[in-house]
């Protein structure tokens, strides 16, 4: 007689949630590794509602709150990549040299699996940037990775300001004067794709106030200036409402936005990528603009050539709010080592290694306020690792995002995704998905090639 | 074989052939008046609405109109009879989006070369609101006929487009001329969130921004425009500006905007648009909306489902798989396989059983059939009548439903008298696999569908065609050239990425199926490679069995003829 074994489907992975939830946890007896408040031993942190409500010795556990175990283990703020396009279903509106009204908030994509791997990395936000083929290119938006929803919404960090995407250089030369042989083709371009954006929202503001004056007036005839998102978006950013970040790699070009920014009275400034960033240390510190790079990732491309694993902890000493990104859905797993290389090439303490990948990018966000440190009134965002996080043995255990575990190593599926695709071939044989997974480019590379 | 008998044979073979012809244009309209506009259908299971049924029914046509419709009822003089014995009679369906009646536009040309990309002309960009679907409808386009002898009588169809393709109609599918078709004309503003290859907006967050902008300058334009009727003198003259102009009657509320979104993401990015806006919204082709519920609920959206199901490999599975244990699975990477086929057909199940979550609920939805094959639709809805969508639900969402969402329950969605004599009669009940539509009126005019032969007749497969396979090596792609006659093929098939061409051998056609082999080196052993295909028109489905290489998906279309 035949015999059959019965494989029983895996249950209905059901952990699909509607709203933003918050939770409640009291992880007992870690080494809290705060960054700004210092190391505390054998120190509980409780989580309440989704908030850091208490740092201290035993503490007692409130009613319906779970408690976690961290002793011998390390307990730190939840890490913040300032450079991500993971979650994203679009990353580059690259047809024009100026999209400032794009958004990739409308392209939030909750199901990406990438955001569990970032969680496993320890990683609880990242900014979901636009990418840089175009001078002025899309707003950005900052996500929270409360995986597990089908609700773009729940993924944004409605506390996080608004960003937008910048890039100089061969990015943006390629793409527009390259492939379809408009401005810019040259750094001049660049240059000047940013200044007469910027004078035609001034031109643009000054319509609307002099409509606005006007129309209340007796017998107004006016006309106001059709809407126009682009020009709504830029002179937000002229008014200060919009954190830049952008896309650089030479120290000449670096120091030429900062002087189109004096000129236009633009302070909010990041720099992402800045390889040659310690060429200008001590400029874009008088400047009160911020950095954002890589460890040690260079000679991709030709402007990308001279550059030093000692960029971050130079820009550091030299008073530059510096983070360590990864621009990478690859790299975004172990922002930790690449933090733990600052140590190495520059000789940075613990807790100044650590601030590059917490309180600096939050800052670098606008987000600082809300998160980036272990403190009472921090949202409760926090990673745990057996080992210190620096140390080349350490091991992500368990990852926590407004009080819920997101990640917890001892109870890891093999298969995370929250929908299958109901049209795709199944196939086990893994394949390279090339360069480090860098989306950067992504949605663009058409232009390149005539 | 003699001259003579050949003659014979050439002869039969003409007569068969135009016969075929003759059956298969029943049910297309004629030229000629129908001798009389009155009708009586008898003793017929007549379902008026949703769980009102007669039985041994008669129903009365009149010019167009259901004029008596119950049990005892004279047979009006100059009635043309119905014998309709054991017949199924429901309301004629209606469709929530379709291109019903719209010829497919050819593929656009390539060299649609604009200077400035970020700038491109409207057209070009996909922006043509302006654009009205009456003057594309074509009562003879096979699109009609297509989803009439399913049971469809009236449609609300859109023009093809990218982003903004232009106004739709709510059209009967039938009537000698467009004009004829319409029964309310610019019935919605068709969106959909597509951008444009190359060209501005070419992303969805090129989409997103554009849409709002636009809304945005049409709601600043006609204030404007109001403002300047109250008091034109000394104001600057409103600039005509016919994309933004067709967006008045939505912003009016006159008009709602029909948006297409299938997936629960595109479907959360147009309530988005919507929230930011505040357009009225027909939703429309929504395939996975399980998830987001209480969205679609809670939003006042006139939704329709989709047609269009995924395909479950192997029907018929329970929720538990037996494995032969003769067998053993031996590797990891066949037990994972088996995981992640068990992953996605819950997901497929989860499409299937939408509809049915959907009316447990109590949330008023029509179908719609825009993406859906017509071949499948009719399988389709009996699938979800398995998967627990009551005959009665089921029924309601094909008529009743949809008559209320766009406001046309005066005139349709049932069979009672003074309404509009849409109806289909099928020889069983309609949801049963088996059953076939025999007639489907449409504003009093009969079609009849009985007893189409099948004619088999062999696929169009010469020319030139480009393929897709998805291998373990990532995308190979490449071209298919088949020339030659029907029984004496020849051709050749070539590769992108090794840059080889190889001569095809064996080509067969059978049907709608092409079969052929061809032979490459490889690693200095050659393997012979077998690709079936089943053709659809001008794509095709299949696939390749590299010799014991496993085998792979294959896809691809013909290369249009200059």
């Amino acid at each position: 007689m035949k015999k059959y074994i019965i494989i029983v489907l895996p249950l209905l992975f059901s952990l699909i949630v509607q709203a933003q939830q918050k939770g409640s946890v009291l992880i007992k007896n870690g080494t809290v590794l705060t960054i700004t408040k210092g190391t505390l031993e054998t120190t509980d942190v409780l989580i309440r509602d989704g908030v850091i409500s208490r740092i201290g010795k035993d503490l007692n556990t409130p009613k319906g709150t779970r408690i976690i175990d961290a002793s011998g283990m390390y307990v730190m703020p939840g890490i913040i990549d300032a450079h991500s396009h993971i979650a994203l279903d679009a990353v580059n509106e690259a047809t024009s040299p100026v999209t400032a009204e794009v958004w990739t908030g409308d392209a939030i994509n909750p199901l990406d699996v990438s955001i569990y791997r970032a969680l496993a990395g320890g990683v609880t936000i990242s900014h979901a940037l636009h990418g840089s083929a175009n001078a002025i290119g899309g707003q950005s938006e900052t996500i929270k990775h409360r995986y597990g929803t089908v609700d773009p919404d729940v993924l944004r960090m409605k506390e996080a300001p608004r960003t937008i995407k910048f890039a100089l250089g061969e990015n943006p030369t390629r793409v527009h004067g390259g492939g379809q042989g408009i401005v810019p083709r040259t750094r001049m371009g660049v240059e000047a794709v940013f200044r007469s954006s910027f004078s035609e929202a001034k031109q643009y503001m000054q319509a609307w106030d002099k409509y606005n004056d006007g129309k209340n007036n007796k017998g107004f005839k006016g006309t106001a200036p059709q809407y126009d998102l682009r020009l709504e978006t830029l002179a937000d950013i002229l008014r200060g409402e919009v954190i830049v970040h952008c896309h650089s790699y030479r120290a000449d070009e670096i120091y030429m936005l900062m002087q189109v920014f004096k000129d236009f009275g633009i302070k909010k400034l990041v720099f992402q990528h800045a390889n040659e960033g310690f060429k200008v240390a001590p400029e874009l510190a008088e400047f009160g603009a911020m950095a954002s790079v890589f460890s040690d990732w260079w000679a991709y491309k030709f402007e990308v050539y001279y550059s030093t694993a000692y960029n971050a902890s130079i820009l550091h000493k030299n008073g530059v709010v510096t983070s360590i990104n990864s621009d990478s859905g690859e790299l975004i797993r172990h922002l930790y080592h690449e933090a733990a290389k600052t140590q190495k090439y520059g000789g940075l303490s613990d807790d100044e290694a650590l601030s590059m990948i917490t309180i600096n990018p939050a800052k670098q966000l606008g987000i600082e306020k809300n998160v980036g440190s272990i403190e009472v009134g921090k949202d409760g965002d926090v990673a745990i690792f057996k080992n210190h996080p620096l140390s080349i043995y350490t091991i992500p255990m368990m990852t926590i995002v407004d009080g819920i575990v997101e990640f917890d190593r001892k109870n890891d599926a093999d298969d995370m995704r929250i929908y299958a695709d109901p049209d795709e071939t199944i196939d086990v044989t893994l394949y390279g998905t090339g360069h480090a997974g860098d989306r950067c480019m992504q949605d663009a590379q058409f232009l390149f090639y005539k | 074989m003699t001259g003579l008998k050949l003659a014979l044979m050439h002869r039969a073979l003409l007569v068969l052939f135009l016969g075929a012809c003759y059956i298969t244009s029943l049910g297309q309209s004629d030229d000629l008046d129908p001798v009389t506009r009155i009708y009586a259908i008898k003793n017929a299971h007549i379902i008026q609405a949703p769980g009102r049924i007669i039985d041994n029914g008669m129903l009365v046509i009149k010019n167009g109109i259901i004029t008596a419709v119950g049990q005892n009822i004279d047979i009006p003089a100059g009635a043309r009879v119905i014998q309709a014995d054991s017949m199924y009679v429901y309301a004629g369906f209606i469709d929530g989006l379709s291109h019903a009646g719209v010829p497919k536009p050819k593929e656009e040309d390539k060299k649609n070369k604009v200077k400035d990309p970020g700038n491109p002309p409207n057209n070009i960009a996909g922006i043509e609101p302006q654009r009205d679907v009456r003057d594309m409808l074509d009562p003879n386009d096979k699109s009609v006929d297509e989803i009439r002898r399913l049971g469809f009588t009236v449609s609300h169809t859109v023009p093809y487009g990218r982003m903004l393709p232009g106004k739709g109609a709510i059209i009967l599918l039938s009537g000698d001329n467009p004009d004829a078709m319409v029964y309310k004309q610019q019935a919605s503003l068709y969106s959909q969130l597509a951008g444009t290859p190359g060209v501005y907006p070419n992303t969805i967050i090129g989409v997103m921004a554009k849409y709002r902008e636009l809304y945005r300058q049409a709601e600043q334009a006609k204030a404007y425009k109001s403002l300047y009727a109250q008091g034109a003198n000394g104001m600057e003259r409103p600039a005509s500006d016919r994309i933004l102009e067709a967006f008045y009657p939505v912003i009016a509320k006159q008009i709602p905007v029909a948006f297409k979104a299938e997936d629960v993401l595109s479907i959360q990015r147009v309530l988005d648009l919507r929230s930011q806006l505040g357009f009225n919204l027909v939703l429309a082709d929504v395939k996975q909306g399980w998830d987001i519920f209480d969205k679609l609920k809670s939003s006042d959206i006139k939704l329709f489902l989709s047609l269009d199901l995924p395909e479950m490999e192997g029907q018929g599975k329970s929720d538990t798989i037996k494995v032969d244990k003769k067998e053993p699975l031996k590797l990891e990477a066949d037990l994972e396989k088996k995981r992640l086929q068990a992953r996605k057909d819950e997901v497929i199940k989860k499409h299937y059983q939408q509809p049915a979550l959907f009316s447990s609920k109590g949330v008023l939805f029509g179908f719609s059939t825009a993406e859906a094959k017509s071949k499948d639709i009719k399988t389709n809805l009996s699938k979800l009548v398995e998967n627990g969508l009551s005959e009665e639900a089921a029924l309601a969402a094909l008529t009743t439903s949809p008559a209320n969402l766009f406001g046309l329950e005066a005139t349709m969605g049932t069979l009672d008298k003074g309404k509009i004599a849409n109806l289909v009669i099928s020889d069983k009940s309609y949801f049963n696999k088996d059953s076939k539509v025999i007639y489907v009126f449409i504003d009093g005019k009969m079609f009849e569908y009985r007893d189409k032969p099948k004619t088999k007749k062999a696929a169009k497969v010469i020319g030139k065609w480009t393929y897709s396979v998805e291998g373990f090596q990532g995308v190979n792609t490449g071209d298919i050239v088949i020339k030659g006659e029907e029984g004496n093929y020849s051709g050749t098939i070539s590769s992108v990425v090794t840059g080889d061409t190889n001569d095809l051998s064996a080509i067969s056609v059978n049907g709608n199926q092409l079969s052929f082999s061809f032979t490459v080196v490889f690693e200095g052993s050659a393997i012979e490679v077998d690709i079936i295909v089943t053709i659809d028109e001008n794509t095709f489905e299949g696939t390749m069995t590299p010799g014991e290489y496993g085998s792979f998906s294959i896809e691809g279309e013909k290369v249009p003829e200059k």
